[in-house]
């Protein structure tokens, strides 16, 4: 019986240690996720001043129709709350919205910052500089895509190989 | 004008001062800022300034000048925070805002090569003309703008501005679009290339301007024309402000494929018209069927005239 509940533990223990590993990678590849739909959404800002010239609100409209469903509500309510009337300023509304969506998300703060901040990149008065300036903000996260798309492969080993590791060396310690 | 319309115009911070102004909204024809001048507003013809909390007064206001600052949030808003998508009509000095209201522009010019604006800066005087929708002010029109077979006349309306040629063509192409007690309802397409006469937010005409009506927005009036016929087939074309010899002949090639025309020029009568060296061809020729003129009395904007091809009064 005693050897039934050990190996049952040990079992429980590797068992857990590797669902660790398991979503570490899953975060790791969420994040990888996430930069790639941001630098997807920024892309589509960009085009849509550039050829669309688009204003910012009738933007929204176009992403929240288009976007992953995480990011939908955020931009129709962004384009409903300008669309209101109420004069409150489109940057105020537009960093209070994509702060709220991108809290829980998991990206660095200065990946984050690439959204929330845009209204600060806008102001040119000619859509072909507005959008470079816009790509321009949107680089750091197409270089921070791509070393965690390189990255994540070698990491997502590396976590699973330690948490089994460490799965193994707790049971061998209880035991 | 509603008063919400109105006050959609301006940030939040600002609409307190303009709450006065809004409570007469309906009589309300133009908005004046100026940046270290206090603003003024054209209500019913009568010229006031706005005071610092917002009351209008008969003499300039001290303490109650518009600032840099407010012009800038005013501008901000007014182009949705997205300035980049209104560089052209920034360019030309005006641009047109949700419910065909015109905003003009002035303040320091960039040039670039061959004295070209390439555009404005140091934004720092504005004026915002309110659009008019006045269902049924055509409707008099009606009886001499049609032949006893139910065809419309090509019809040029003359007005200096600020008399209601807008106003008038718009209602006229609802009520040509619609139809009428002299002339079924036809298709009517519109070159609206300042978005006065529909309106259009986002494509979709705010004013009524008919059931029957297309409406090619923010384009060129020469290019406009060309498209439309090629692609609408309008019995009737209707543009505003003729200005120069392109969109003459733009014109002329849209009465040669058999479309119906209704237009509008700038000035005080038939006779200036005629003094216009790109228009004294159209008017031998006979382009034009019926030239009506439209003028201002009393603060009442009234038709002077109504004249046939040979300029005698009908």
């Amino acid at each position: 019986m005693g050897l039934v509940f050990k190996i049952l533990g040990t079992v429980c223990i590797l068992a857990g240690c590797m669902g660790w590993g398991v979503s570490r990678v899953g975060e790791e590849r969420g994040r990888v996720r996430n930069l790639r739909e941001l630098i997807q959404i920024t892309g589509r800002i960009r085009d849509e001043i550039a050829y669309g010239k688009h204003t910012m609100p009738e933007i929204c409209l176009i992403l929240a129709q288009n976007c992953s469903p995480a990011y939908r509500a955020c931009f129709l309510k962004i384009y409903e709350q300008a669309g209101q009337g109420r004069g409150e300023p489109f940057d105020c509304i537009w960093t209070r919205q994509t702060g709220k969506c991108l809290k829980d998300v998991p990206l660095a703060e200065e990946e984050k910052a690439v959204l929330t901040d845009l209204p600060r990149n806008m102001g040119m008065q000619e859509e072909k500089l507005q959008a470079e300036s816009v790509a321009r903000a949107a680089g750091l996260l197409v270089r921070n895509c791509r070393m965690a798309e390189e990255a994540y492969e070698n990491k997502s080993k590396v976590i699973l190989s330690v948490s089994a590791l460490t799965g193994v060396f707790i049971t061998i310690l209880l035991i | 004008m509603k008063r919400d319309e109105l006050m959609r115009m301006f940030p939040e911070y600002l609409r307190a001062g303009w709450e006065k102004v809004a409570e007469q909204a309906e009589g309300l024809q133009e908005i004046r800022m100026r940046v270290n001048r206090p603003a003024t507003v054209l209500i019913n013809c009568r010229e006031r300034f706005v005071g610092k909390g917002g009351e209008l007064m008969d003499r300039p206001p001290s303490g109650a000048a518009v600032t840099a600052e407010d012009m800038e949030a005013v501008l901000k808003h007014l182009c949705q925070y997205s300035v980049y998508a209104f560089a052209d009509e920034i360019r030309r000095g005006f641009l047109t805002i949700q419910g065909g209201h015109r905003v003009g522009l002035a303040g320091q010019v960039i040039l670039e090569e061959a004295d070209k604006v390439r555009n404005l800066k140091y934004i720092r005087y504005l004026n915002i003309r309110i659009a008019h929708e006045i269902a049924g002010v055509s409707d008099v029109l009606l009886p001499v703008l049609y032949d006893t077979g139910g065809a419309l006349y090509n019809t040029l309306l003359i007005s200096p501005p600020g008399c209601g040629k807008t106003t008038m063509l718009r209602d006229l192409v609802r009520n040509v679009s619609d139809g009428n007690a002299y002339g079924a309802g036809v298709n009517v397409s519109v070159v609206d290339e300042r978005s006065e006469i529909a309106g259009s937010y986002m494509g979709t005409a705010q004013n009524n301007v008919g059931m029957r009506t297309d409406v090619l927005d923010g384009c060129p009036k020469r290019e406009g024309m060309m498209m439309l016929i090629r692609a609408m087939a309008p019995q009737v074309l209707a543009v505003d402000e003729l200005g120069g010899i392109g969109d003459i002949q733009a014109l002329r090639m849209a009465s040669g494929c058999g479309c119906r025309l209704i237009a509008t020029i700038h000035g005080g009568s038939l006779d200036e018209i005629k003094n216009k060296n790109y228009m004294c061809d159209v008017i031998k020729d006979r382009l034009f069927e019926r030239y009506v003129v439209l003028t201002r009395k009393n603060g009442r904007c009234e038709v002077e005239g109504i004249y046939n091809k040979d300029g005698i009064g009908v």
